[in-house]
């Protein structure tokens, strides 16, 4: 190295390493971070991890530090015994950024809903892809477009985002963080649309009236309202012990839409009471007084999501994107497909968070809350899961499992309509990182305890010269 | 001077510690009672009822355990009492009410249509999970307040009864056979003493009635027990709720810090230096009351007391007397001991007069706190940091007046301040950045990420990474000793924010469980008078060197 280059180098390494250097990056990085804490409460932590934890600006900051902490120890080498504290102090958080970094580029952060008695091995991360399915004769489909993407960070409002292919007109014109949606059902003509039904259950306590509506003629949809179950679609010859009801349309005789319905009860596995309604029309169940009547028939009819935009979330807001299908616009949830046709070909658009495979699946086999005596207030709860190799285990809150590389951890649960469990709620981690965030904190603590171990006997010497 | 001073301590304390045992007619208090997913005694049960409906501790002068039964027993006497807070104007606007005035009759308010309209503002605004805003806060506790009263008044609200095939206890309503004649017969024993007593009757009379009151209640324990002996409360721990509630050591701990303070000032201005250990005693026994509150709420919740913001600041003040008492037997300047009994003295004084705000109630904890030791571990090691920069910002407040009064003038006593703030901040750094290290390990414990943002492990960190700016520019001598002062004032805003503010402000995050509301007004306006004194300050020394 010449004369001239190795002075140029230690005037960056001189600049890097003063300590002004050092409280301006510690001021900005405190700014920063407050900013974040303050888009966090406003609306949410992802809005914050997007837009500034994870934010260019961030990186920057953190990479002025990162370049500080190496240029202080650069220029104080040859480093002498009590060196050794600030070494070890900077060195500590050279290795925790280090290891954060590598969580973010290569962790595994995501969760698992497993209800009661289901399977699953998918892991929901919260990165988002763009599917799209395409069927020539309605049954076989098959992928022909997936890419990540990331509307919040480039929303495709001034630059939409094309699906490619001749064929298929498919863009997303908008995209809006926080939406209330609100299901409309709309008739159709077309035949290859599902029916419709608008249904009323009540009883002198109960009264709930929703929307069913098949996605083609030939799906089944459910509404459970605790104490029994509605679908609209075919009824299997048995059932399952359980209170159902099934409502099947069909065309009559005289070609005219009618519904069957089926009543399914504990006792039998036969149908309890079979029948024939039109739209307006009534039956009672059998069960606690509840008596159903079909409010709205349509034979065919499409879904559709009304979208209200709001400015900041709630617990009840989710994403949404404006699909342009051949000129027509719609709205499309997250985590939710939507179907269009073309002249010769159905095409279903699927917005969704990424569904990672987890190598084993989980079974959920019971889940337990404890409840502080005499309330409703939940003390603990937990789950008791099978896992092939593993066995039967317990995870608990704090008690994780282990298995193949992941953490499993205890998360949530979600409520069914009658407040009794219906879902445990997992989070399954993978952090390549961790042991070394872990040896970063450790060789910190000992240099922040040695600084002051160092400071101390300094000022006694000074004090005795 | 010292036999006196010991002697007169010694009988207040003896007094109000031999008051463990309870005083005729008074049984009632220690009368257990399911709630909040606890056993409690009626007496604790009494005092949070009539702290949520009215607002404070007694009614006109009665007791809450006197006050509480007699809405189930009389309801009707209470049509016309000016019973039910209401402090928000916007909710008193609503329902067309004098904002002049802050109780109101059950009728003025609950009888009134708007609330009826309001109750379904609130559950429409309920149904949209949206934070709520002030004012829905204040609805929900008019809500509360209402939901309290008339489950009081018809007596599902007290449980007082184990069943043996269920863990929910029977309620006053609920009581059959045996239990319910006996019940009634307490509460008729009860109505006839609370009359004699307030017909001012003869004492031999009163106490009469009283023995025949604690009789009842006894019975009526009994049958209540035979129902599942298991289930019914320990008696020890009911007694040492009760002994909580009566001797109160909280206050006596705030009351002996306060007189050490005054001691200190008086030593100084009379120049007795040899009075130094009479506050060095009162501290000591402040300390010892405060430690020993503590302990019984540890004994009583069965887990360290840092769950929620009225718990730490009683730790944080406890640690800010500890840390003061070490720097001082260190140094001996005798002006740390005095920041470290002032920070006794406001935290203990925070912790008691905002019922509202700082909850002090035992509650039960979420399930995600329970049983941990990183937790606990965490929470506690940060929260004594922000004892010791509590400590600085007091010695930095003292500090500033003496650069009021003069610099010159009083030039060794800041550097005695300025080496104290500096000892108090880097204490505080020690306890911080390993408090937040710990935090990073029970979070990738339980949730399985070492560090993710939230704003409560944010805003730790800008506490520290403040701290640790100040102490580095104090390396470099960009903070001379003014800055020093100065600093450990305005760094302590952060320790603020992280402490109160995430949790009372910003109100998002992982840490919900210790979320509140309330005294915003108040703390911001507690940090904005710092900073305009500092400002003050500033201007004033800057006319001095130019003059």
């Amino acid at each position: 190295m010449s004369a001239g280059g190795k002075s140029a180098f230690q005037k960056i390494i001189k600049k890097f390493a003063s300590i002004k250097m050092a409280v301006v990056i510690i001021a900005l990085l405190s700014i920063l971070t407050a900013i974040g804490t303050f888009v966090e409460a406003k609306y949410d932590a992802t809005a914050a991890r997007k837009l500034v934890f994870e934010s260019l600006w961030m990186f920057a900051i953190l990479g002025l530090l990162s370049a500080s902490l190496i240029a202080v120890m650069v220029d104080r080498w040859p480093w002498k015994k009590h060196h050794s504290a600030f070494v070890c102090a900077h060195i500590g958080i050279l290795a925790l950024l280090l290891g954060s970094l590598i969580t973010w580029m290569y962790g595994l952060d995501g969760s698992v809903r497993v209800g009661i008695g289901e399977t699953n091995r998918f892991v929901t991360v919260p990165q988002t892809d763009i599917i799209v399915y395409t069927s020539f004769d309605g049954n076989q489909f098959t992928k022909i477009f997936e890419r990540e993407v990331d509307f919040f960070r480039e929303p495709p409002r001034d630059n939409p985002f094309v699906v490619p292919g001749d064929q298929v007109k498919i863009k997303i014109v908008d995209y809006k963080p926080y939406v209330l949606s609100q299901n409309k059902v709309i008739e159709e003509t077309n035949p290859r649309w599902g029916s419709a039904v608008r249904f009323q259950v009540s009883n002198a306590r109960v009264n709930v009236i929703e929307w069913l509506a098949q996605r083609s003629p030939t799906s089944l949809v459910t509404h459970d309202f605790g104490p029994a179950k509605i679908h609209l679609g075919s009824a299997p010859l048995v059932g399952l012990g359980q209170n159902e009801i099934y409502l099947f349309p069909f065309k009559d005789k005289k070609n005219q839409w009618k519904i069957k319905y089926s009543l399914f009860g504990k006792k039998s596995i036969d149908p309890e009471k079979e029948g024939i309604i039109e739209e307006g029309g009534s039956f009672p169940t059998g069960w606690m007084g509840l008596e159903v009547k079909v409010l709205r028939f349509y034979p065919m009819a499409r879904e559709e999501w009304d979208v209200k935009v709001r400015e900041t979330p709630t617990p009840l807001t989710t994403e949404a994107v404006q699909v342009d299908f051949s000129g027509k616009k719609q709205w499309l949830l997250l985590n939710d497909t939507m179907k269009v046709f073309s002249e010769n070909a159905v095409y279903y658009v699927s917005y969704a968070n990424r569904r990672v495979d987890m190598g084993f699946p989980i079974q959920l086999r019971e889940f337990i809350v404890d409840r502080y005596e005499g309330t409703m207030r939940a003390a603990a709860y937990k789950s008791h899961v099978i896992v092939p190799e593993v066995g039967e285990v317990e995870i608990s809150m704090n008690e994780p499992l282990y298995n193949k590389g992941l953490t499993v951890y205890q998360s949530s649960f979600q409520d069914g309509p009658d407040g009794r469990p219906i879902a445990s709620v997992f989070s399954v981690n993978y952090d390549p990182g961790r042991w070394l965030k872990y040896l970063g904190s450790l060789v910190m603590v000992i240099g922040i305890i040695l600084l002051f171990y160092f400071r101390k006997r300094m000022s006694a010497k000074k004090l005795t010269s | 001077m010292k036999a006196l001073f010991i002697l007169s301590f010694s009988f207040i304390f003896s007094t109000q510690v031999l008051a463990l045992t309870l005083p005729d007619g008074e049984a009632l208090r220690a009368l257990p009672v399911q709630a909040d997913g606890r056993i409690k005694p009626y007496d604790t049960f009494a005092r949070e009822m009539l702290e949520i409906v009215y607002g404070k501790g007694s009614f006109e002068g009665r007791k809450p355990h006197e006050v509480i039964l007699t809405w189930m027993l009389s309801p009707a006497a209470w049509e016309n009492k000016e019973l039910f807070e209401v402090r928000n104007h916007e909710v008193l606007k609503a329902l067309n009410l004098n904002p002049e005035r802050k109780r109101f009759k059950g009728q003025e308010v609950f009888a009134n249509d708007r609330f009826t309209l309001l109750r379904q503002e609130l559950q429409e605004k309920r149904e949209t999970k949206e934070k709520l805003t002030p004012y829905f806060q204040a609805l929900q506790r008019l809500e509360n307040q209402y939901f309290v009263f008339t489950e009081m008044a018809t007596g599902r609200l007290m449980k007082v009864m184990p069943v043996a095939e269920s863990k929910n206890w029977k309620s006053v309503a609920e009581l059959d056979g045996e239990a319910q004649k006996d019940f009634l017969e307490m509460s008729g024993k009860f109505i006839t003493y609370i009359a004699a007593m307030a017909e001012s009757k003869p004492a031999n009379e009163v106490s009469e009635k009283a023995r025949a009151l604690d009789l009842a209640v006894k019975k009526f324990q009994e049958t209540a027990r035979s129902h599942n002996p298991a289930a019914y409360a320990e008696n020890s721990k009911i007694e040492t709720e009760i002994h909580y509630n009566l001797f109160h050591p909280f206050r006596w701990a705030y009351s002996l810090y306060i007189l050490a303070a005054c001691v200190i000032l008086l030593l100084w201005v009379l120049k007795k230096d040899s009075w130094m250990k009479w506050a060095w005693m009162m501290v000591a026994a402040g300390f010892l009351l405060h430690t020993y509150g503590f302990a019984l709420r540890v004994y009583l919740t069965g887990r360290p007391p840092v769950s929620n913001m009225y718990e730490t600041v009683v730790w944080v003040a406890w640690g800010a007397v500890v840390f003061s008492a070490v720097l001082e037997f260190v140094y001996k300047f005798k002006i740390i001991l005095l920041a470290g009994s002032l920070a006794g003295f406001i935290g203990m004084v925070i912790a008691d007069t905002a019922p509202v705000i700082l909850d002090p109630s035992l509650q039960p904890l979420e399930p995600v706190l329970r049983s941990n030791y990183w937790l606990i571990v965490h929470v506690m090691t940060i929260t004594i940091s922000y004892a010791a920069f509590l400590l600085a910002f007091i010695l930095g407040d003292i500090g500033l007046i003496y650069y009021l009064r003069g610099e010159q003038a009083y030039k060794d006593k800041i550097k005695e301040i300025v080496l104290a703030i500096y000892r108090a901040k880097q204490i505080g750094v020690i306890f911080l950045a390993p408090g937040i290290i710990l935090g990073g390990i029970w979070a990738d414990y339980s949730w399985g990420r070492f560090w993710g943002w939230d704003p409560k492990e944010t805003w730790a960190l800008i506490a520290l990474l403040g701290y640790i700016a100040v102490l580095h520019g104090r390396l470099i001598g960009w903070i001379k000793d003014f800055g020093m002062v100065v600093s450990g004032i305005m760094t302590f805003s952060l320790v603020v924010m992280a402490w109160y503010g995430v949790n009372f402000v910003l109100g998002a995050g992982l840490h919900s469980y210790g979320f509140g509301a309330g005294g915003v007004e108040y703390v911001s306006g507690f940090i904005a008078a710092h900073f305009l004194a500092i400002v003050y300050v500033v201007v004033v020394r800057r006319t001095r060197v130019k003059t």
